[in-house]
């Protein structure tokens, strides 16, 4: 029994199938708010509602022409894309979904796992640096310099902002952390402002408008990208899609609560969780307008770092008076 | 250490071809250079081969955006060269299309500047309410883009009952909407973040660099062609020219905005005292031998047409200087010293129509293979020098 | 400020310097100097009278001479101040010194019209392809544009 449900895991729920569906569906909820919030239609042609469209462009990008730089370096240039899939897919893995138990700890369920998890999710921002560096394009440089330069910004809060709930909880362990929030939902606000760091930061490491910055498109083309075409483009946007789910389900996790209710209830849990993150995800999306890389820094370490650190603070106060 | 960025012939931030050379050192620009000349046609020599009725719709055909700003300016002059009196109604409808044309052209740039800074929402919401503008110049003209309204002698198409009101009807929805993006544009703070002390150009600079347009009001000089030199019939309608004093890429964006709400005052006004009568008189074939400058504030800035006839019935001479042309050399000095990522920003406040600035010389096939080469060979030298052994760029300064 | 005063100020500033003065419409005037008082004219212009504008200059083939207007305007009137320029000796100074944003259309003149413009700060082409055969300047009126024969980069020759 526990191989079968080991093989369901890894392959359909939430190995890989559930991943592609899921985060092609994401793509298109993102799509279509962010259409509808600027008053536009979105995605309407395939499917009903354009809900196939990510699937389809992503095959559309498959069959594309792939074109690799002459002067890039090859086998980097073509490795990091499913490189960077392979990462953010097993960071999936370690979502508390269904197959764990609180007594014992699993592969996939166990006392650190918080930390590998945002190990995994810095992972990526190396990818695409490293993307940008190897394709030598001028702008592919500037983008993988930009990157870099806001994950100095962005990561400190991150961290801070994601731990001061296992404080809280007192464990390193994501599926205890969200059981602890379960029996004690009033403690769950505590949390408050580190959710919006945390949603802020999460903005920033999945490149979205404000911080789209390493592939502003008016400025430096399309930046760690440029030179990006077919199957790897369609990995890498597959890649950013699976990196917006884990990171919307990582969210959930530690801020609300979790997905108890095992494989069937737990899906509808973590569906409904996760757009819920991804909703105020694109709501920021729709409603700012691109700043510059040094105003990301400077507004990272001038506000969101104190905010961290006073988050930190108050939880250790909390901690000190229920115990 | 220094490197030079190609932005265009091609770049996404530049919606018609023009070559940009800039040499940043990290993000800060520390030089930029101005290359022209791929987008010409040839039409002041044209102009010399075609009949005076014939080069109306020739300078229609300079600019898509302001196509009724060319075609006035140059109707103007012939007008004066052939000593014609236009009729009152005639000129009435001739500027309310061009405030039709400023309004529309003032909603576009600023969803193209919403779009610049990556604030796609207010971009939609701008074009959208620019599709408004747009279907009223179609109920008057018959067109979108190329009105084709204008003719020596006075305009093609007259106006009536059902027209004016709904025109006045959609000026309701335009002020309120214009009030909204106001707020929004100066309010909104990631976008003011962007916009705020970019491109600073000073009033000294502004003159002594013959900046035009709104570029030289947001520096605060109150400089305007339908105030200081009234063609048509400006100086009967009241109206105020829109000036900001912090010369940066915000204070363009505020005087575009004011002067929206302008030309709906303007627009008002026209409609509630339409003269009646003819809308046109006949004109001659030919012109006696003259000459004269015509003036005209287009959306973008001062519009000037020379003429020079010789007694036939084609132009001795037409020299067209569009807005675009004349802020060229003050963008080159915003540009300086500010961020790559302020580039698109700045370059897109003078709201730059490289279809206008080129316009000049012969029928020059504009291939720009030699260009093209040329700045690719740059970059391979450059890239050599920077790393002779490995084919790996690695000394690229860090932008921190 | 109106156009007779102006017309007053440049008679009793310029004298002699003045070929020609002409007032052909309201707040048009056009004034005709000698090529060496050019610069004289527009640093007059500029100091005293505070035009700091060029609209823009334009040129005239006229056969054996060339025209060359420059458009100054300010808040009350367009002024032009015009000169005539041999063609067996094109030279024209530069007023970059007086006006630094004379310079693109130094510049452009400087390639339709094959004019010398001296002292010009920056001469490369602006507007013309860099392989353009020397010699050739489109907007004089004796030039005929024949069609080069076509060639596709890379194509077969």
């Amino acid at each position: 029994m526990a191989t079968v449900n080991t093989l369901i895991y890894l392959i359909i729920y939430p190995g890989l199938l559930f991943i592609f569906l899921y985060s092609t569906f994401v793509e298109w909820y993102d799509r279509k708010l962010y259409a509808r919030l600027q008053n536009r239609m979105g995605p309407t042609h395939t499917g009903p509602s354009g809900l196939l469209q990510p699937i389809a462009d992503f095959f559309k990008l498959m069959a594309k022409e792939d074109i690799t730089p002459e002067r890039a370096d090859k086998t980097m240039f073509a490795a990091l894309p499913p490189f960077g899939l392979a990462i953010v897919s097993t960071a999936m893995l370690l979502l508390p979904v269904w197959n764990y138990s609180l007594e014992q700890s699993s592969l996939t369920s166990f006392n650190g796992d918080i930390i590998v998890l945002l190990y995994l999710l810095s992972l990526p921002t190396f990818i695409f640096f490293l993307a940008g560096w190897s394709s030598t394009n001028l702008f592919s440089t500037i983008g993988g310099a930009r990157v870099l330069t806001m994950l100095f910004g962005y990561e400190v809060p991150l961290f801070l902002a994601v731990l001061s709930p296992a404080v809280l909880a007192d464990s390193w362990r994501l599926a205890e952390i969200a059981a602890f929030y379960r029996q004690q939902p009033a403690l769950a606000l505590v949390n408050l402002l580190g959710f919006i760091i945390a949603l802020i930061c999460v903005q920033a490491k999945l490149e979205r408008t404000p911080f789209d910055i390493p592939h502003a498109e008016t400025e430096i083309v399309g930046g760690t990208f440029t030179e990006y075409s077919g199957k790897k483009l369609a990995v890498f946007r597959l890649m950013l899609d699976v990196e917006m789910v884990v990171a919307a389900g990582l969210i959930a996790t530690v801020f609300l609560g979790g997905f108890p209710g095992g494989p069937i209830l737990g899906l509808i849990n973590f569906i409904i969780k996760t757009l819920l993150v991804v909703f105020f995800l694109s709501l920021i999306r729709a409603t700012t307008s691109r700043i510059r890389v040094d105003q990301v820094v400077s507004f990272a370490w001038k506000y969101l770092a104190p905010l961290a650190v006073l988050q930190l603070l108050i939880v250790i106060i909390v901690k000190g008076l229920i115990s | 250490m220094n490197f030079q960025i190609p932005i265009g012939p091609q770049h996404p931030a530049l919606k018609e071809p023009i070559g940009l050379r800039i040499t940043v050192e990290g993000e800060i620009i520390r030089d930029a250079d101005i290359r022209l000349g791929y987008n010409h046609r040839g039409i002041e020599k044209l102009a010399e081969q075609k009949t005076w009725i014939q080069n109306v719709y020739l300078t229609e055909r300079i600019c898509g955006i302001c196509s009724h700003s060319h075609t006035t300016c140059y109707v103007q002059g012939v007008e004066k060269l052939m000593e014609l009196e236009t009729p009152k109604r005639g000129l009435y409808i001739r500027m309310l299309i061009s405030e039709l044309e400023r309004i529309h052209s003032h909603l576009l740039w600023l969803g193209v500047a919403g779009h610049e800074a990556g604030f796609d929402s207010f971009f939609m919401y701008v074009w959208r309410d620019r599709e408004i503008v747009m279907d009223i110049l179609e109920t008057i003209s018959g067109n979108r883009v190329h009105y084709a309204i204008n003719t020596i002698g006075g305009v093609r198409r007259d106006l009536d009952e059902l027209q004016v009101k709904r025109i006045l009807d959609s000026l309701e929805v335009l002020r309120r909407r214009s009030q909204y993006y106001l707020n929004l544009g100066t309010t909104e703070p990631s976008f003011v973040a962007r916009l705020a002390r970019v491109g600073y150009l000073s009033r000294e600079d502004a003159l002594s660099l013959c900046a035009v347009g709104p570029t030289l009001r947001a520096s605060g000089v109150p400089m305007d062609v339908r105030k200081d030199d009234p063609y048509a019939a400006y100086d009967e309608v009241p109206f105020e020219v829109c000036t900001a004093g912090t010369c940066d890429v915000l204070g363009r964006t505020v005087v575009r905005i004011k002067e929206l709400f302008q030309s709906y005052n303007i627009i008002e006004y026209l409609m509630k005292n339409l003269p009646t009568g003819p809308i046109a008189v006949r004109a001659p074939r030919r012109a006696k031998p003259n000459e004269v400058v015509s003036r005209y504030e287009a959306p973008r800035g001062e519009n000037l047409h020379y003429i020079k006839s010789n007694g036939s019935d084609k132009p001795e001479r037409l020299k067209v200087r569009a807005p675009t042309l004349g802020n060229y050399a003050a963008t080159i000095k915003m540009l300086k010293n500010g961020f790559i990522a302020d580039v698109p920003l700045i370059f897109a406040a003078i709201d730059p129509c490289i279809c206008c600035a080129e316009r000049a010389v012969a029928l020059i096939d504009a291939r720009t293979g030699q260009e093209k080469i040329m700045s690719l060979k740059s970059l391979k030298e450059l890239s050599l020098k920077v790393s002779p052994t490995t084919t790996r760029k690695r000394e690229i300064e860090w932008p921190l | 400020m109106n156009d007779q005063f102006l017309i007053d100020k440049a008679r009793e500033n310029l004298k002699e310097k003045i070929v020609e003065i002409t007032n052909p419409a309201r707040r048009r005037i056009f004034l005709e100097v000698g090529l060496d008082d050019l610069l004289a004219s527009v640093s007059w212009l500029k100091n005293d009278l505070g035009f700091t504008h060029l609209s823009t200059i334009s040129g005239v083939d006229l056969g054996e001479t060339f025209e060359v207007i420059y458009h100054f305007a300010n808040n009350y009137c367009c002024l032009n101040i015009r000169v005539k320029i041999p063609r067996d000796n094109p030279l024209l100074p530069s007023i970059c010194e007086l006006i630094p944003g004379a310079i693109l259309y130094e510049r452009e003149i400087k390639e339709m019209f094959g004019l010398t413009v001296q002292n010009i700060p920056d001469g490369r082409p602006l507007l013309l392809p860099d392989d353009w055969p020397a010699g050739n300047y489109p907007l004089r009126k004796d030039w005929k544009y024949e069609r080069p024969p076509e060639v596709i980069p890379g194509g077969e020759k």
